[in-house]
C-alpha cells in the first residue's frame, strides 16, 4: 500500500478512504474516527504518518472502510490537497457545484 | 404484454434467471459485510455486476443490451435516478447508462427494481464478455443489409455467465453491425462482427484484436464468412485461445489485441482452426430453430406512413430554416417510405455530454410512446435515437425535444463531443474531461457556425484508458497528469469507420486552461485553409498536420 | 485439505492418491497436477493411464483452469476425476462443474455452506437454453 510520495516544504499528510457501505469519501481525524469532511482530518507530519496509516489499514475492515491511503495537503482550515484529484475528492465534482461536499458536516 | 419493438421480450425463464442472479449478488454483499469475502475478492464479483467504487461513491452501470430500451425501462431508469441517485444518469460510449452516487447497501434493491422491467447490470464491467453493442440504426437504416439485433441478443444470452469465459485475462468487448456503414467501430473491438445475408442464410465477417486504451490497434479480419450455425462455435474457439494464452502478468498487455499482435493474425487464426477441428460442431451448433425462436420474441412494428408524409416534411423544412438545419444534421434515411430515423442530441451547448435528468428521461419516454413505438436507443456517441418517426410528425417531435433541451442540431458536428466522466467522477482519470467539453460546446453553440464547420468529431479522454475514444476523434484530447496538474495531449486524424485509424499526436501536452483556445485556433485554421467541399480530415490529409500544429502552439 | 464434491452423486474418491507435477510424471503416475501454464496437449498421451488430474488456481481471477478442464473432457475424452485446487471462491462452483471439474479441495475447517448454496442457486443456464453442449 505504501507508495513513493513527494512532500513539499510545509506540506503535511491526511488519511482518506471510502466507506464500504455507501462508498462515501471519509477522512481520518485526530482520534482515529473516519469523518465525511476533510475539515476534520488530522494533518500528520511526514515523519509520523506511517504509523497512523498502518493502524488505519489494520482496522479498515472493522471500521468498514476500503482503499485507505495518504494525501499530501497544505495545512489550513480546511487542509488543501495539493493535487487536482484530491481537491475534487475533498470538495466535490467541479461540474456539479450543487453536489459540493459540506465541509462542516 | 406485447413484445417490445426493438428488443427481446423476456419470458419466465429470463425473469427467473434475473431473480437468481440478484440473490447471488445479495449473498456476495452479505459475505463482504461479514468479512468472509475480502475487498480483493469482492471487487471482481461486484464489477461483474456493474458496481464500481469511484471517486465519490459507488457507480452502477446498467446494461442496455445492443443499446435498445423501451419507454417503461426508461421511466424505471428515471425512477432509479430520483430515488437512489441524484436525479440524473449518464449515457456511456458503450450504449449503457451509469449512476454516479449509488450506495452499496441499496444495490440489491435497485437491481430488483430494474428486474421488474427486465433490466440488469450483468457483465457491464469485469474481466468477462461485456454487454454487446450494436448499430443504433439497426432495423431502420436504409443502408442496412441485415438487422443485427437478433444475433446481438443471441450473443447476450450466450455470453451471460459463460462458465468458461467469466475469468478472462481482461475485459472483452463485442460489437455487431449489419450495415456496410460501420457505425459500431467494429475494428476497435476485441471482436467486431459484420453480419450480412447470403443465399445460404446470414454470414458473419469477424475482426479480432482491435481496441483503444494504451495500445490502440485496428482489428484484423480473422474470417470473412462464418455461417450462422458456426457463429458461436467460432467465438468460443477465439475466446478459448485467448483465455489459455492471453497475458495475465501485466494488466496493460492482457487484452486480446496484444495476443493477436504477438501471434500475428495468421498465427492466431491457425490456433483457432486447431480448436475448431477438435470441437464437436453438434455441441456448438446455433440452429435455425433457436434463431427463429428468439426472433419471434422481437415485435415487428407497422412501419407504414400516412400518404403524403414526405411531402409534409418537405413543406415543413421549407418553412422553417432552423428545423431544416436540425433535419440535415440529426436525421438518417429510413428504409420505410415516409419514415425517418432521428438522433436526439444529448449534448446541449454548455452541458455535460451524455447526462440526462430524470425529468428528461420521463419526458423522452412519453415522446417515444407517441412518436416511435415506445422505443429508444442509446448510441456510442452518447446520444439517443428514435428510430421510426413518421415524416409528417417530425416538426412536432422536434418542437417537443426543444422544450426539454434535447433539440440541438449538432449530431456529428463540433458540438457532439464525446467525453468520458474524467477526474470529476472517475477514480482512474488524470484530468477532467467534462469541463473542456462544456466550454467547447458553449463556444461553438451557434448551429449555423457548426454546420459551416461541417462533420467534426471531438473525443476527450481523461486518461490513457481512452473511455472517451480520443484515438478515433478527428480531434482527440487525452488528459495527462503533470505533478498533480491537468494537461492535455492533442491527436489529429483518428476515425472509427471503415477507414479506421488512430490519430497522430500533434505535440507536447498543453495546460488545461489553454485547451479550449487551442482547439478553437485549430478549427479557425481549418476554416481558413480548406478548399471547397473539403472536410476536416480531407484538409488534414492534403496538408498534413503542420498548419494545425502551428495554430495550436501559437502564443497570443 | 477437505474435499467438496461438485458432482452429485459424487465420483468415487481417490482421496489418498499421490499427485505429482507434470514434469515429474512417470509410467506409474496415476494423478497429476497442472499449473495454469500447462498445455493440456502435453499430457494428452498419458491421460488414459491417469485417474486424477488437478487444475490449479493461483488466484481466483486466473481462469485458465476452466479452459484446461474443458479441453480434458472435450478434446481428450478424459473420464477420470478432475479436481480444482488453490484460491477458488464458492461463486465459481457452478462454472467449475459445468467445465467438467468434479470436486474442489478446500482448506481444513472451511464452511461448505456457501458452496452448497452456489450449486443450487441457478435453475438453468443460457448456454443450455441455446442448445449448446
Amino acid at each position: 500500500m505504501k507508495r513513493a510520495i513527494r512532500i513539499g516544504q510545509g506540506e503535511g499528510l491526511v488519511l482518506t478512504a471510502n466507506r464500504l457501505l455507501d462508498g462515501n469519501i471519509v477522512w481520518r481525524d485526530e482520534s482515529g474516527i473516519w469523518r465525511p469532511s476533510i475539515a476534520h482530518a488530522a494533518v500528520l507530519t511526514p515523519d509520523h504518518y506511517e504509523s497512523a496509516l498502518d493502524s488505519a489499514l489494520a482496522t479498515a475492515q472493522k471500521d468498514a472502510v476500503v482503499g485507505v491511503y495518504e494525501v499530501v495537503v497544505r495545512p489550513g482550515r480546511p487542509p488543501q490537497p495539493v493535487s487536482v484529484r484530491e481537491r475534487i475528492r475533498a470538495f466535490g465534482p467541479t461540474v456539479h457545484p450543487q453536489f459540493a461536499t459540506e465541509l462542516e458536516a | 404484454m406485447n413484445a417490445p419493438v426493438g428488443h427481446y421480450l423476456y419470458n419466465a425463464a429470463d425473469r427467473g434467471f434475473l431473480g437468481e442472479r440478484i440473490a447471488e449478488f445479495e449473498g456476495q454483499v452479505r459475505r463482504r459485510l461479514e468479512g468472509s469475502l475480502s475487498e480483493e475478492e469482492f471487487k471482481p464479483l461486484r464489477l461483474m455486476n456493474g458496481l464500481y467504487l469511484q471517486l465519490h461513491a459507488y457507480m452502477l452501470r446498467v446494461a442496455i443490451p445492443y443499446g435498445v430500451l423501451d419507454s417503461r425501462q426508461l421511466r424505471k431508469l428515471a425512477h432509479v435516478a430520483r430515488r437512489y441517485d441524484r436525479g440524473y444518469g449518464h449515457f456511456t460510449t458503450r450504449q449503457n447508462i451509469q449512476f454516479n452516487w449509488i450506495r452499496l447497501e441499496d444495490t440489491p434493491a435497485i437491481l430488483r427494481e430494474l428486474a421488474d422491467v427486465d433490466m440488469h447490470a450483468i457483465q457491464t464491467s469485469g474481466n468477462c464478455i461485456r454487454n454487446v453493442t450494436s448499430d443504433q440504426f439497426a432495423g431502420a437504416a436504409a443502408d442496412e443489409l441485415m438487422d443485427p439485433r437478433v444475433h446481438a441478443e443471441i450473443l447476450r444470452q450466450w455470453s451471460t455467465l459463460h462458465p468458461e469465459f467469466t475469468f478472462l485475462p481482461r475485459k472483452f468487448k463485442i460489437a455487431i453491425s449489419g450495415s456496410p456503414q460501420d457505425r459500431v467501430a467494429a475494428r476497435f473491438h476485441d471482436i467486431g462482427i459484420l453480419a450480412r445475408p447470403s443465399e445460404a442464410g446470414p454470414v458473419f465477417r469477424i475482426f479480432v484484436g482491435g481496441g483503444l486504451g494504451r495500445t490502440p490497434l485496428v482489428g484484423q479480419e480473422m474470417f470473412d464468412s462464418v455461417p450462422e450455425e458456426r457463429l458461436l462455435m467460432t467465438l468460443e474457439a477465439i475466446l478459448r485461445v485467448y483465455n489459455a494464452y492471453g497475458r495475465r502478468d501485466n494488466i496493460y498487455k492482457a487484452r486480446i489485441k496484444i495476443l493477436v499482435q504477438a501471434l500475428g493474425i495468421d498465427g492466431y487464426r491457425a490456433e483457432v482452426e486447431q480448436e475448431l477441428a477438435r470441437m464437436n460442431p453438434d455441441h456448438y451448433r446455433l440452429s435455425p430453430e433457436t434463431v427463429e425462436a428468439i426472433r419471434a420474441r422481437f415485435a415487428a412494428p407497422d412501419l407504414s406512413a400516412p400518404e403524403g408524409a414526405s411531402d409534409a416534411l418537405a413543406r415543413d423544412r421549407r418553412d422553417n430554416p432552423d428545423f431544416a438545419r436540425w433535419v440535415r444534421s440529426n436525421t438518417h434515411p429510413h428504409f420505410a417510405p415516409g419514415r425517418i430515423v432521428v438522433t436526439v442530441s444529448v449534448k446541449p451547448a454548455g452541458e455535460i455530454p451524455g447526462d440526462a435528468s430524470a425529468d428528461q428521461m420521463d419526458a423522452l419516454a412519453d415522446i417515444a410512446d407517441r412518436y416511435s413505438f415506445g422505443e429508444i436507443r442509446v448510441t456510442h456517441l452518447q446520444n439517443l435515437v428514435l428510430a421510426h418517426v413518421a415524416q409528417d410528425r417530425l416538426l412536432a417531435l422536434w418542437q417537443e425535444l426543444q422544450a426539454i433541451d434535447l433539440g440541438d442540431a449538432n449530431h456529428e458536428l463540433i458540438g457532439d463531443i464525446v467525453a468520458c466522466p474524467g477526474l470529476d467522477y472517475c477514480a482512474l482519470a488524470n484530468a477532467r474531461s467534462i469541463p473542456i467539453a462544456q466550454k467547447l460546446s458553449a463556444r461553438f453553440a451557434d448551429s449555423t457556425l457548426q454546420e459551416k464547420i461541417g462533420p467534426l468529431r471531438i473525443n476527450i479522454s481523461g486518461c490513457i484508458n481512452a473511455c472517451g475514444h480520443h484515438h478515433v476523434g478527428h480531434i482527440g484530447l487525452l488528459g495527462v497528469d503533470k505533478r498533480g496538474e491537468e494537461f492535455f495531449q492533442i491527436t489529429l486524424g483518428g476515425r472509427a469507420d471503415d477507414l479506421a485509424r488512430t490519430g497522430a499526436i500533434l505535440g507536447a501536452a498543453l495546460p488545461e486552461d489553454d485547451m479550449v483556445d487551442a482547439i478553437a485556433r485549430i478549427v479557425d485554421r481549418y476554416l481558413s485553409i480548406r478548399e471547397t467541399g473539403e472536410g476536416f480530415l480531407d484538409t488534414l490529409t492534403r496538408l498534413g498536420d503542420a498548419p494545425f500544429k502551428e495554430a495550436a502552439y501559437e502564443t497570443v | 485439505m477437505k474435499r467438496f464434491d461438485l458432482s452429485s452423486p459424487p465420483r468415487s474418491g481417490h482421496d489418498g492418491i499421490a499427485v505429482v507435477p507434470v514434469d515429474e510424471m512417470e509410467e506409474s503416475t496415476r494423478a497429476v497436477r497442472l499449473t495454469p501454464e500447462t498445455d493440456v496437449e502435453a499430457i494428452g498421451p498419458a491421460l488414459a493411464a491417469l485417474d486424477v488430474v488437478v487444475v490449479t488456481f493461483p488466484v481466483f481471477r486466473d481462469g485458465r483452469g476452466f479452459t484446461q478442464a474443458r479441453a480434458l473432457r472435450e478434446y481428450y475424452g478424459f473420464t477420470g476425476e478432475i479436481r480444482a485446487e488453490g484460491h477458488i471462491l464458492p461463486d465459481q462452483a457452478r462454472f467449475l462443474h459445468l467445465c467438467g471439474v468434479d470436486c474442489v479441495m478446500l482448506p481444513e475447517g472451511s464452511d461448505p455452506t456457501p458452496w452448497q448454496e452456489a450449486l443450487t442457486l441457478f435453475s438453468g443456464s443460457y448456454q443450455d437454453r441455446l442448445g449448446l453442449r
